[in-house]
């Protein structure tokens, strides 16, 4: 039988439908359906063993403990740490994304250095290393040749700095400018030593006087931790919290008052009570009572108070009362927006707490004692602390002070986060040699004629020592959880090494060792650190203070009235001055603050009305080195005559995520020098509006 | 004309039976055999040795982390616990001390039931059943199954399918919605 035309097709037709009852056909679309799903180019999941690791991350505010949950060695989310007395287990919003930061388009993939046309070109380590060691033995042993400036206040990668810097002959090791610095500069005014500390975890009665605890002051994520233990939803409550400051922010929307006060009117309003708490009888035994008591009964009278800050009478002798029957109140004064408060504040509130009794008190104020440092020819940190980088660059500015040769600048981004901010850019611009240590591509960096770039928090060893604002003295560490992305190299090894060329010893060869040496002398167990637990010491500096009345009496002015005063403020998930918007939070950006590229800035109906704009409105904000565009937003959670405007827009480096998107409103804020201190400040900035 | 009478009478219905019968053929038989690769896991592991010889078990390498989630296999980390030095004598412990711990190198394994990177697995939500309901029954066993990746879609044979979760699903009375399983 041959195979004809019909055979073959009957063959053929047979074959097709048994096809249909064998899985050929549907298996095969099927896997093809699969398989269509999974282009080469689509990003995929790493697979692996899910590790826990605890570290400390530094891009908020303050130093946050996290453990890091890791698949395969890859960091992908992170948790907060609640075996940590630091941040209490809180995650604040720009380290939730820290896993996802390791990534970020703006970090710098390794060594640098500046050529023609502004243009950037990679370079070894050791390159790097030999260019800044010949930059740095040019200027060795000339006072005013080298400066540094660190963005972290807490780590002992400061020490290391300002120990270097003395090693060179330099005296101009500072901090980028936070609440710490006038608090430190109001200590030793008022003849105390160590480190003011609050102890919120036992007072049942918070007096925030512009503090914004719950976004910028302190230590700010242990301060949400500590309002949500202390007011339990759906229990009695265990506190009281009151917020005086110029707008409904986070700290006053928590709070079970808001008395609206006008930004740079702290020290006036915590006068204003003291005057109702002496007229009660209260005292304190300091030398300089008398002189106190003098001051505010004849200055700060409750109709002069009231007509400086429109606070009334009332409203003040109910405060007071309220703080007197309480059985441990609690005063904290600081900047609305961290930073640029005086050192009047801090007194003014201090001295309400001393008329309470509170100092050293549980519950109340404390003076907490430094750590031992590690590194023995460093700086005292309370004194590290009072250095006014500011001061110093607005004096660089103006040429009252010649620049230095050679800038470094470590975990800090003054370009963008300086007060006036213009203004300290061209002083910074005057530096012939400006060194980036920064982990990203940002506006310093930018400038940078060599960057060496630290690796992200969680690929190094780092450490933290009592945040300001905390009410006992601490210290975290971490070792790293993660292989380096990419090509960084610690900063404080880089300083050890470039050091050691240098002929300047600094005791240690490690990043590694010199923390380890900190734990040790702080009497802490290094592995313990390591593995996320904190160590906390009750040490606390003894002597009285006193009330710097003459300091008070030189310092605080009242306000002339008829300006619009500027009300700065910083919300945690649009960065901070040394992180810019993290790209997982582009989405919870409110769009009264940011829509498209533009601005909001926020002003009440009253003052809309006075200065004859509208929702909506684009407008032009003016200070004294610069000037912001923005559009209004009308909200009457702002006090007459204040505009309200977010920090951390308006960037012109990093990524597509943070660049351009509005406006930098450190750039209208105006740098002054606070009499009786003579430090820089700049909550008292009056714009004029266009 | 009688001829072709013939030749059609022949030919009739047969060409089209033995058409099917070699679908079938190919389609139950042949087809299976060539869409799978069969791969062979990176080490001869033996979790009779462990399970019997020492007691452990699935739990003890095969963990939850506090929050719930599953730490999947082991790494080098945890093998070592045991496995720092060489404990027997076989030419797998020999291998993997060797080729891997040594060289701080993870072992490659090949995972019979890894899902879509869309698709949300939680095993403490399915704590309750027994690894084997899922998994091939390994732990009384010398040698690993052998791994079949299909050729098409790139998985395992053994991963289970879309029906087979909402089979369980529906038996025991857990939602079946999207999001239950794809976030």
């Amino acid at each position: 039988m041959g195979i004809d035309r019909r055979t073959f097709i009957q063959l053929v037709t047979g074959g097709v439908v048994g096809s249909l009852f064998t899985p050929v056909i549907w298996k095969s679309l099927d896997d093809a359906a699969i398989w269509s799903q999974n282009w080469p180019w689509i990003p995929r999941l790493k697979y692996g063993q899910i590790t826990e690791q605890a570290t400390l991350s530094k891009f908020g505010p303050s130093p946050c403990s996290l453990t890091v949950k890791s698949v395969g060695g890859s960091p992908y989310v992170v948790k907060g740490n609640v075996e940590n007395e630091m941040s209490k287990g809180g995650v604040d919003a720009i380290s939730a994304g820290g896993a996802q930061l390791l990534y970020s388009p703006s970090r710098v993939n390794g060594p640098m250095k500046k050529v023609a046309d502004g243009k950037y070109e990679s370079i070894s380590w050791e390159e790097a290393e030999k260019m800044l060691s010949e930059k740095l033995s040019a200027v060795k042993g000339q006072a005013g040749k080298l400066a540094i400036v660190s963005g972290d206040a807490t780590g002992t990668s400061s020490e290391v700095l300002s120990a270097f810097a003395a090693g060179m002959g330099s005296s101009d090791c500072y901090l980028m400018p936070g609440d710490e610095q006038a608090a430190a500069v109001a200590l030793d005014n008022m003849g105390g030593s160590g480190q003011i500390g609050y102890d919120l975890d036992n007072s049942d009665f918070v007096l925030f006087i512009g503090a914004d605890a719950m976004n910028s002051w302190g230590s700010v994520v242990r301060n949400q931790r500590v309002y949500s233990e202390m007011r339990p939803t759906g229990e009695d409550l265990k506190s009281v919290y009151v917020y005086a400051g110029p707008f409904l922010n986070s700290t006053a929307s928590s709070s079970d008052k808001w008395i609206p006060v006008a930004p740079g009117t702290g020290a006036i309003f915590s006068l204003g009570l003291a005057y109702h708490m002496l007229n009660s009888g209260s005292s304190a035994s300091a030398s300089d009572f008398a002189d106190f008591k003098t001051l505010v009964m004849s200055r700060f009278t409750p109709d002069k108070v009231e007509k400086a800050i429109g606070v009334a009478p009332g409203v003040m002798a109910g405060l007071a009362k309220q703080l007197m029957s309480a059985s441990a109140p609690l005063v904290i004064s600081g900047s609305e927006f961290g930073q640029g408060a005086g050192a009047v504040d801090i007194i003014a509130a201090t001295a309400l707490n001393m008329l309470l009794g509170r100092v050293g008190e549980k519950g109340g104020m404390k003076l907490l004692a430094d750590l031992p440092l590690a590194v023995d020819s460093a700086v005292s940190r309370t004194e590290l602390s009072s250095r006014d980088f500011a001061g110093y660059l607005a004096a660089v500015a103006s040429d009252k002070v010649k620049a230095p040769e050679v800038l470094l600048a470590y975990e800090a981004n003054p370009v963008y986060a300086m007060p006036q901010a213009d203004t300290m850019a061209a002083a910074i611009a005057k530096v012939p040699f400006l060194v980036s240590f920064s982990t990203w591509m940002d506006e310093t960096a930018s400038k940078a004629d060599l960057i060496m770039p630290n690796p992200h928090s969680f690929e190094r060893f780092d450490d933290a020592q009592t945040p300001y604002g905390v009410g006992v003295a601490m210290l975290s560490a971490c070792a790293p959880v993660t292989e380096p992305i990419y090509n960084g190299k610690s900063t404080i090894d880089v300083v050890l090494g470039v050091a050691s060329g240098l002929g300047i010893d600094l005791g240690y060869e490690s990043a590694e060792a010199v923390l380890q040496a900190k734990a040790e002398k702080a009497g802490a167990d290094w592995d313990s650190l390591v593995g996320g637990a904190a160590f906390v010491s009750d040490s606390t500096e003894s002597g009285s203070l006193k009330f710097a009345a003459s300091v008070l009496s030189k310092a605080v002015a009242m306000p002339k009235g008829g300006e619009i005063a500027l009300a700065p403020y910083a919300k945690l998930n649009v960065g901070s001055s040394t992180v810019a918007i993290p790209p997982l939070n582009c989405v919870t950006i409110s769009k009264f603050e940011l829509q498209g590229k533009d601005l909001f800035v926020q002003i009440n109906g009253v003052t809309a009305k006075k200065l004859n704009v509208s929702e909506g409105s684009k407008v032009k904000l003016t200070g004294t080195g610069g000037e912001c565009v923005a559009r209004v937003h009308i909200n009457e959670g702002v006090m007459n005559d204040v505009i309200a405007a977010p920090l951390g827009f308006g960037h012109t480096a990093w990524d597509v995520f943070s660049r351009g998107k509005g406006d930098n409103i450190s750039k209208i804020l105006t740098v002054g020098t606070e009499p009786g201190t003579g430090m820089a400040v700049w909550t008292s900035s009056f714009v004029s509006i266009a | 004309m009688e001829e072709k009478r013939a030749s059609k009478q022949c030919g009739g219905v047969l060409p089209f039976f033995i058409g099917v019968l070699a679908s079938l053929v190919i389609g139950w038989w042949v087809f299976p055999q060539v869409i799978y690769s069969q791969k062979t896991q990176p080490i001869d592991f033996s979790h009779k040795v462990h399970v019997d010889g020492e007691g452990m078990d699935c739990e003890s390498c095969h963990t939850f982390m506090e929050d719930g989630s599953f730490a999947g296999l082991p790494s080098n980390e945890k093998c070592a616990e045991c496995h720092e030095d060489l404990l027997g004598e076989s030419k797998a412990e020999e291998t993997y001390v060797n080729e891997y711990l040594a060289k701080d190198v993870e072992v490659p394994w090949l995972v019979y039931q890894y899902q879509p990177d869309n698709v949300y697995f939680s095993h403490m939500a399915h704590k309750g059943f027994e690894c084997t309901d899922c998994h091939p029954d390994v732990g009384n066993s010398d040698t690993l199954p052998t791994y079949y990746e299909n050729r098409i879609s790139g998985y395992s044979k053994q991963t289970m399918k879309m029906w087979q979760c909402e089979r369980c699903h529906a038996e025991v009375g857990t939602s079946n919605a999207c999001y239950v399983c794809h976030k």
